[in-house]
């Protein structure tokens, strides 16, 4: 996993919404702002079905189980673009960190 | 005995009400099978759940082994929170992967724990994928293109809609009881097209189908379909669920007729159900009894049943572990559909619970206890059976079970909610699971007309594995079903052991994705889209 940046987390997420929008009636423009409840019209199962396609993408399992309920206790009623690639990068940090202990 | 094979699944399919079914008649075909087949109860696994079920029926492990115990399981192991299960929870390779790597090919439609998709040789549709993501859920991915071509395709229909599904767990309004048995109907005729179209278009060794229906209409109907339930006089709109109850069967009958005459007379059709079913009458908060008994305390988001269903709907398990105080939590039931009880050691899932050199001392004194738990109105054991995890999940993946699995007296799932007492009544009877499912068989070779006597669920696969004509892997915890087969048929053709399974990869490389095969353009137009890329 070394060797991720934020840049390459961006342009590995747009490939994996491209993947996984194919048939999807929405088609506005997507931004790091862009909700994935109220924008995108996600439901919870969505979001469990895009995180197993990043955890298929990047080949290794992420806390997402954890995150979401953390972002729950904090009352954070959606999910932005951003927060998802933010999220990726920590984790993706904090695996290169135990990878090089 | 020939090298070809259908299976088709019955989600919660009993002989409790398919043999009154058969005997009025509403299931005329499904009779003839048998009379020229053979049947017999098929024991499902601890706990009798739909993914513990599939998943040891099509690998021939058991829970403990192939690691599948629950709809969720813990994110890892050292945490507490949750999440869905899903292909990669499967730590034993499934029966499409043992036959291609033996060189034949599958059709694999509607069963869970195909997300993401594994390597296998043929096609497969997922079961339990939300609409929205079916396209790349589909294996190989460009299979979705040609099913979306097939009469009467509707993907919100066909796979995953929450809302939809969360009726049959949560209830719904008596309204809806009519459009929820269309609805089913509609389905199973598309799941079958779909089918139509495969064996057709490109026909496989191994044909595999699941009808989920069964399951969906007993849990919430089952008032309706249940004889001994029926109301003596109905009133006429108890009269027309029931009907309609009994034309979702009716036209099933008629798609697995269809479907076996396309088989023809030469293929070695199985149907198998993942579990049985039966009546709930009552419910039993067990993290309101452990709360009474002191083994655990609510947190201040702890959701209070507030319904008369008592149940908690697959989008809100996932937030089960936020009900619970966990510096003053030793005992907790985590979801409904394990009926589990998990012991907190301290170090093993956060800081807090007990030592670890009492476990043994705790877990003993509350079987004692919910052993000793009786009805207040009758004097009745609420439980009548517990498990320790070495009993109900020994095996390579135990260390992810409960510590305890009850069985309870209605033979129904605990709710987990918070409440003021721990047993109500039901106010109507609704459908639950039970272990024994069923299975039946025809074919060249298999007897026919005859009762045999229970199977286990982890004899499908080697006894699928056989009639394809394969040696059977020498690690599979099931075995042939020999008494399935006239003697002189399986004397001609005596099992073959073969070499051990090969254990999933975690992650495999997925070489059939549409995306890769169509270049950047779109993934370009994404980015830009994202603001990312000028």
């Amino acid at each position: 996993m070394v060797g991720v940046t934020r840049e390459q987390i961006v342009a590995d997420l747009g490939k994996i919404f491209n993947d996984t929008m194919g048939d999807w009636e929405y088609s506005g423009e997507i931004t790091p702002e862009t909700r994935l409840f109220a924008d995108l019209g996600l439901e919870s199962i969505d979001i469990v079905a895009l995180g197993g396609a990043i955890e298929e993408h990047y080949r290794r399992n992420f806390p997402f189980a954890q995150w979401l309920a953390k972002m729950r206790e904090q009352q954070v009623d959606d999910i932005r673009v951003k927060d998802v690639i933010q999220f990726l990068q920590d984790n993706l940090k904090s695996s290169l960190v135990r990878e090089s202990q | 005995m020939t090298d070809r094979a259908v299976l088709i699944g019955l989600d919660g399919a009993t002989f409790a009400t398919l043999d009154p079914l058969m005997g009025e008649g509403v299931m005329p075909f499904l009779k003839e099978f048998l009379a020229s087949g053979v049947r017999s109860e098929l024991l499902s696994v601890i706990p009798p759940l739909t993914p513990p079920g599939w998943a040891s029926l099509v690998t021939g492990r058991t829970p403990g082994n192939h690691g599948v115990m629950d709809f969720f399981r813990f994110e890892s192991p050292d945490s507490r929170y949750i999440r869905l299960v899903d292909s990669r929870d499967v730590k034993c390779e499934t029966i499409w992967s043992i036959i291609s790597r033996q060189g034949l090919k599958a059709t694999v439609l509607n069963f869970p724990l195909m997300t993401p998709p594994r390597p296998m040789s043929g096609n497969a549709v997922p079961g339990w994928a939300p609409w929205k993501h079916l396209p790349r859920l589909c294996s190989p991915q460009e299979l979705y293109d040609k099913i979306k071509a097939v009469p009467g395709f509707n993907v919100q229909e066909l796979a995953m809609d929450l809302q939809l599904e969360g009726k049959a767990i949560e209830g719904s309004s008596k309204e809806e009881y009519e459009d929820w048995i269309h609805l089913h109907i509609r389905r199973e005729k598309q799941w079958f097209e779909i089918l139509r179209y495969l064996m057709q278009e490109d026909p496989c060794d191994l044909t595999a189908i699941l009808f989920d229906g069964i399951d969906k209409l007993q849990h919430l109907l089952w008032r309706f379909i249940d004889p001994d339930c029926v109301p003596t006089h109905p009133s006429g709109w108890e009269r027309r669920i029931r009907d309609l109850c009994l034309d979702y069967f009716r036209q099933l009958d008629g798609l697995i007729a269809e479907t076996v005459a396309m088989a023809g007379p030469e293929a070695s059709v199985f149907l198998a159900s993942d579990h049985g079913f039966g009546p709930s009458t009552e419910i039993f908060y067990i993290n309101a009894w452990l709360h009474r008994q002191g083994y655990l305390e609510w947190a201040a988001g702890a959701i209070e049943d507030t319904s008369d269903a008592g149940r908690l709907g697959l989008g809100m398990i996932s937030r089960s572990p936020s009900m619970v105080d966990w510096s003053r939590t030793t005992a907790y039931g985590l979801t409904p559909s394990s009926n589990g009880v998990h012991i907190a050691v301290a170090g093993r899932r956060g800081q807090h619970g007990i030592d670890l050199k009492e476990y043994e001392r705790v877990r003993s004194v509350l079987m004692d206890q919910l052993y000793q738990l009786t009805d207040p109105a009758t004097g009745g054991r609420l439980v009548t059976q517990i498990r320790t995890r070495e009993e109900a999940f020994l095996g390579t993946r135990m260390d992810m079970a409960p510590d305890l699995t009850l069985s309870i007296r209605d033979g129904g799932f605990v709710s987990i909610l918070k409440s003021d007492v721990v047993l109500k009544p039901r106010p109507e009877v609704v459908g639950t699971h039970r272990p024994e499912g069923v299975f039946m068989a025809r074919g060249p070779g298999i007897r026919q007309g005859r009762s045999l006597p229970a199977l286990s669920i982890i004899d499908v696969a080697p006894t699928l594995v056989h009639s394809l004509g394969l040696p059977v892997p020498s690690d599979l915890e099931g075995r042939v079903a020999a008494q399935i087969f006239e003697p002189a048929s399986f004397q001609a053709r005596p099992i073959r052991v073969g070499e051990p399974t090969q254990v999933p990869e975690p992650f495999p490389q997925r070489r059939d994705r549409k995306e890769d095969k169509e270049g950047e353009a779109q993934v370009l137009e994404r980015l830009k889209q994202l603001g990312y890329v000028e």
